[in-house]
């Protein structure tokens, strides 16, 4: 008899997109609540969001079962660092951790795409975005998940920001104002969630700035 | 298998006093691996799933002023363009610059951790790393982990006490010293503009037109690569860098369009 | 990587008021390697009728000339020129013909019909027909095309307007795919003329 081997894979893929846009005094990040496996939608109210520190959220497309253990993990490293530092930690120092702990998986890794958006050390807005392996770039807006395809085109020409490398160096963040990137972000999910079956359901959007988080819902398309 | 893990130690001595509280969040994690007996297939499946695939234009060459370094700056994951604005060319410490080609995480991981290990060195010895060690370092880490799936390929230049250097090293293993490489999808094209253009007695300003040349070229050839192209050079007195060029613009200035004299045609619709 | 997208292509059409639009890039690519960027995806098959071939660049044009001497036997016998309709079912039966060695193409077919009404649409490589309302898109910046067309179509758009929005969907798109951009070609179909423009793109 030939030897049997367990076909099982230890990934899935539930679907869903993150976008965050980094603007002058503020940030948003935003993602549908739709979860899905294959052609089943398993739950319409699963939040992709989560606060890492005061200011700093992360939104995480890709298998929610590795999302779910990477928050924990980073939960757990920044009440270690508020023990030995006494404050919460900064934005631009969570995207590095974020970095490091993806890429110790390098060899089994989370299943996730990540975007983490918050406000740096001079209260500008900042966004990472990730890779699985935690490759990162700091960017001034991004979009992640299986809707990205679809989003990514629409911000570009929204926002075109100047890329950061150029030379002279000229600002990159996102010349809106707070309202109208909230505008913009429920424009491309509307879009989005009519062309991609894993993006709908309900749209929840975080605004970062110096009030602090401010949360609000938007409903999508539930087909 | 035994892993060299050493790279990813923490320099910072807080864990040490704080164990019982860190105990499993430690800040050097060994790598984990996958429980499965077929680690290549489970590795192959693993990475087809989570990797951006490479599609880069990098490029160095030593000349009589230093060294000139230039990247493209896109990354792509299939025929999507997941970045237009990646910075291939990594800034080690002020004398040496790095080239990204290949896996993004493996090289910014890698790179970073190249980083930390100059500046120890600098420390422990009270003076600069040569680019020869350098290279050597990235090289060592890179072949413990032969055969496991890193895929790195990159150039090591700087300035140290023999002058400049120049290293092209892979995740393969390979080390190679040399006067000039072209690293990615678009090297061809790079080649081919950077061998009939150089001369070793260059200016700066000209050695920095050819690598912008090079880098624009191969981005017009090659659908992997574009966004802007940096340009560094590595001196004396450390690197600095001359110029970052949106290759969208860099094409109109080097092929101006004339316009044409008739602009649009008109055409009769039959019946109307 | 699929035949489908060996040379890579973008291809939109757009409804407006009693006028469409129809557009693509220029780039025709081996893989990754760019051979040409003056390449025609888009032809006139007559004054009011366009069509617009994704895909394997060889099987486009072979399709294209099949198709366009099946046309000309329509007029020498009808003695008129072929409604959108119609021409819509040729393709998709030219196209079945092959159906277990397809045409590696999806094709987009623009035409004003009957009382200037615009008529858009695209199959899938072995003829099954979508038509659409408002724009439809084919080629391997889809994906990018569809967020763009969905999130800057409306409805009823004068001419200048659809070229502008046309263009501007098609170039972001084809700025997040590899194999597909190095420039665009937009035609604007009124009842009474027809406007051919390039659009300056992106070269890498």
């Amino acid at each position: 008899m030939t030897k049997q081997q367990a076909n099982w894979s230890p990934y899935d893929n539930n679907g869903g997109s993150c976008v965050a846009i980094a603007g002058a005094d503020y940030c948003v990040v935003a993602a549908d609540t739709r979860m899905s496996t294959g052609y089943n939608i398993l739950t319409r109210d699963y939040s992709k969001l989560c606060k890492l520190a005061d200011k700093c959220v992360m939104a995480s497309s890709g298998f929610q079962a590795d999302v779910k253990a990477l928050q924990k993990h980073l939960a757990a490293r920044h009440l270690i660092y508020q023990h030995q530092h006494n404050k919460q930690m900064s934005c631009p120092a969570m995207a590095q951790l974020l970095s490091n702990t993806l890429y110790y998986k390098r060899f089994f890794p989370y299943y996730s795409f990540n975007v983490l958006g918050g406000l740096d050390n001079e209260g500008k807005g900042c966004v990472f975005t990730y890779d699985a392996v935690g490759s990162y770039e700091k960017v001034g807006y991004s979009s992640l998940g299986s809707g990205s395809t679809l989003i990514m085109p629409f911000l570009d020409n929204q926002l075109k920001s100047p890329s950061p490398l150029l030379l002279p160096a000229q600002d990159a963040v996102t010349p809106l104002v707070e309202a109208e990137a909230v505008d913009l972000v429920k424009t491309v999910f509307a879009s989005a969630s009519e062309r991609d079956i894993y993006t709908g359901d309900k749209l929840e959007i975080v605004v970062i700035n110096a009030d602090g988080i401010h949360r609000e819902y938007m409903d999508l398309r539930k087909d | 298998m035994k892993l060299d893990t050493s790279g990813l130690e923490s320099a910072e001595p807080v864990w040490a006093t704080f164990n019982e509280l860190a105990d499993g969040f430690s800040a050097a994690p060994s790598f984990e691996l996958p429980n499965t007996t077929d680690f290549d297939g489970f590795q192959k499946e693993a990475i087809q799933m989570v990797k951006p695939a490479k599609g880069t234009t990098t490029l160095a060459f030593i000349f009589k002023e230093g060294v000139m370094v230039a990247a493209d700056s896109r990354a792509s994951m299939g025929g999507y363009i997941s970045s237009q604005s990646v910075k291939k060319i990594i800034e080690i410490n002020p004398y040496m610059l790095g080239t990204m080609a290949g896996g993004a995480a493996d090289c910014q991981f890698w790179h970073r951790n190249l980083g930390i290990k100059c500046r120890l060195h600098e420390l422990a010895n009270k003076r600069r790393i040569s680019v020869t060690g350098a290279s050597k370092l990235l090289a060592n880490i890179l072949y413990s982990y032969r055969g496991m799936g890193l895929s790195v390929g990159t150039m090591i230049a700087g300035w140290d006490e023999t002058g400049p250097g120049l290293y092209y090293v892979d995740s393969e293993g390979g080390r190679l010293k040399g006067m000039r490489f072209s690293v990615g999808s678009g090297s061809p094209y790079a080649y081919g503009v950077l061998d009939s253009g150089y001369r070793y007695d260059m200016s700066v300003e000209e050695a920095a037109e050819l690598a912008r040349r090079a880098i624009y070229h191969a981005t017009f050839r090659d659908g992997a690569s574009g966004g802007v192209a940096s340009v560094y050079h590595v001196g004396p007195n450390g690197w600095k860098k001359l110029s970052g060029d949106d290759v969208g613009e860099l094409h109109y200035k080097y092929y101006p369009v004339m316009p044409s004299t008739v602009e649009q045609e008109m055409v009769e619709v039959a019946g109307a | 990587m699929s035949i489908f997208e060996y040379n890579g292509s973008a291809l939109v059409a757009m409804v407006g008021k009693n006028c469409f639009a129809i557009a693509s890039d220029r780039r025709l690519g081996v893989q990754l390697q760019t051979i040409a960027t003056d390449f025609q995806r888009i032809s006139k098959i007559h004054d009011r009728l366009f069509l617009g071939l994704s895909g394997l660049a060889t099987d486009a044009q072979t399709l294209y000339q099949r198709l366009v001497f099946r046309h000309k036997l329509y007029q020498l016998r009808e003695e008129r020129d072929m409604k959108p309709e119609t021409f819509a079912n040729l393709v998709s039966a030219l196209l079945y013909e092959k159906r277990f060695g397809p045409y590696f193409c999806q094709p987009v077919i623009a035409g004003l019909g009957d009382e200037d009404k615009p008529f858009i649409c695209t199959m899938d490589s072995i003829g099954a027909k979508e038509l659409a309302k408002d724009f439809v898109v084919a080629g391997t910046a889809s994906e990018s095309l569809y967020g763009a067309c969905e999130s800057m179509f409306k409805e009823d758009m004068e001419p200048d307007e659809l070229f502008e929005t046309v263009s501007q969907a098609l170039l972001s798109s084809v700025d997040r795919d590899c194999l597909s951009g190095w420039g665009g070609h937009v035609y604007v179909v009124t009842p009474t003329e027809v406007k051919e423009r390039i659009l300056k793109g992106r070269m890498d």
